[in-house]
């Protein structure tokens, strides 16, 4: 009777515990969920060559919200989960100030066309949106390069797309040379 | 919902325990009269004969959840049967309607679901009780669908600015997707392990509450979507372990009377004393 009473206790405390359990309330930050688009800088002359981009700044194309960087070999930017594009701009050596390095600040826009499909993860966090670049041709190229209107200079000279698939943010997804 | 979870568990013991306290006063008018014949034995021994029978019911806990919870319509009949003097047979069966609203995901899962198994009866009672606390054992099944209503795209697009000290936001808004999506056809299979207690109100009534520690065997996963709330089973805990308890409500019908085998008749007093 006493051991059944125990057991009975035992039960009930494990019960509770259980109905009290958040730990998968929460999404966890290790957990992949939408992944960002990771641009890796590299020089014009020597493909392989990594080649930091001094101050860079960036935001998307009719927004005010500017993200200030540092100078950085690479960028992870997001894309919307709501639309097929998303046209972010970077600007080289961005003027923090009076600071002033001999060039002139320089902001090209990069319009990035995909699709999307969403993808279960858990249910603290909900689903996920992958990403598949559209192809890029001559006719239709992806990303497109543009400049603000009106400054005819470039400081991005080309683009190389290493792969489509938008899934993690392991690995460089698109080679920036300039 | 934790909280819910904690006050709900609170008053089911507080009725719990006022019920079996209530049920033990009334018991122990009979009590005195075994006493005295122990004390001085005479021929007369009261024959102990007990009630077997078919005992239906209905689980409270669902029914009134279905009026204070919004999103949550739920009914559950219990019966057992009465096979030997210790062991009964047992089921449940339910039909839950419930619409759960996470931070992450919206979904109704609508459903019926069954269980079947045995339930232990280690209490011993003395003459006419018929009280039980018991240890049972159940297979579930169910068979129900999964609709998401909707859900919330998880966008971690927040943008370290190095001139901005405070905590990066996000760039972008978080989007809500608002589906329709229905996924029909599940099941799911799973064991439970159960402890309660059962208590003659008078006559042919009882009331009852158990708590069940439910184990998952195998449930069929909609497409891309998951089971986070099964019928009878109850939300899922890392997939695999459910809780789940009711507060049941029953009458018993009585079949037949058999009596106490002598054997047990015999020891049945220094039995009940350990």
């Amino acid at each position: 009777m006493k051991r059944l009473i125990g057991s009975l206790a035992l039960l009930l405390v494990i019960c509770c515990y259980l109905a009290g359990c958040e730990k998968d309330d929460i999404c966890a930050e290790s957990t992949p969920t939408t992944p960002r688009i990771v641009l890796g800088f590299f020089s014009r002359t020597n493909h392989s060559e990594v080649k930091p981009v001094i101050r860079l700044e960036v935001f998307t194309e009719g927004s005010p919200d500017t993200i200030h960087l540092g100078t950085i070999p690479e960028v992870s930017l997001p894309l919307r989960v709501d639309a097929t594009s998303t046209k972010w701009a970077l600007t080289y050596n961005r003027i923090d100030g009076s600071t002033s390095t001999g060039f002139d600040p320089d902001t090209d826009y990069l319009e990035f066309k995909y699709t999307t499909r969403e993808e279960y993860v858990s249910r603290a966090c909900g689903y996920k949106v992958l990403f598949t670049l559209e192809d890029n041709t001559d006719l239709l190229p992806n990303p497109v390069l543009s400049d603000v209107p009106g400054d005819n200079h470039l400081w991005i000279e080309s683009t190389e797309v290493l792969t489509t698939n938008i899934e993690n943010e392991e690995d460089i997804h698109i080679k920036v040379y300039y | 919902m934790k909280k819910t979870y904690i006050s709900r568990s609170i008053i089911s013991l507080l009725l719990l325990l006022s019920f079996t306290a209530f049920a033990q006063q009334k018991q122990k008018q009979p009590q005195a009269k075994p006493a005295d014949t122990a004390a001085a034995p005479v021929p007369v021994i009261p024959v102990k004969k007990d009630r077997y029978g078919i005992r239906i019911g209905a689980d409270l806990h669902r029914l009134s959840r279905s009026f204070y919870e919004d999103g949550f319509t739920g009914i559950e009949l219990v019966a057992d049967y009465r096979l030997t003097k210790k062991i009964y047979a047992a089921a449940e069966l339910g039909n839950v309607k419930f619409t759960v609203d996470d931070a992450q995901v919206n979904f109704t899962t609508k459903g019926n679901y069954l269980k079947v198994g045995f339930d232990y009866n280690a209490y011993e009672n003395w003459l006419d009780m018929e009280n039980m606390i018991y240890v049972g054992f159940r297979y579930g099944f169910a068979t129900f669908n999964q609709n998401l209503n909707s859900y919330r795209v998880y966008q971690n697009s927040a943008l370290d600015d190095i001139d901005d000290t405070t905590t990066p936001v996000n760039y972008f808004d978080e989007v809500t997707v608002n589906t329709d999506r229905n996924y029909s056809g599940l099941t799911a299979h799973w064991v439970e392990l159960i402890g309660g207690v059962k208590a003659k109100l008078f006559n042919n009534l009882f009331l009852g509450f158990s708590v069940r520690l439910n184990g998952l065997i195998s449930d069929k996963k909609p497409a891309d979507f998951d089971n986070l709330y099964l019928p009878g089973f109850n939300r899922t805990y890392d997939g695999k372990f459910g809780v789940g308890f009711n507060y049941t409500l029953s009458y018993l019908i009585p079949l037949y009377k058999k009596q106490a085998a002598p054997k047990e008749a015999a020891p049945a007093t220094p039995a009940a004393n350990k």
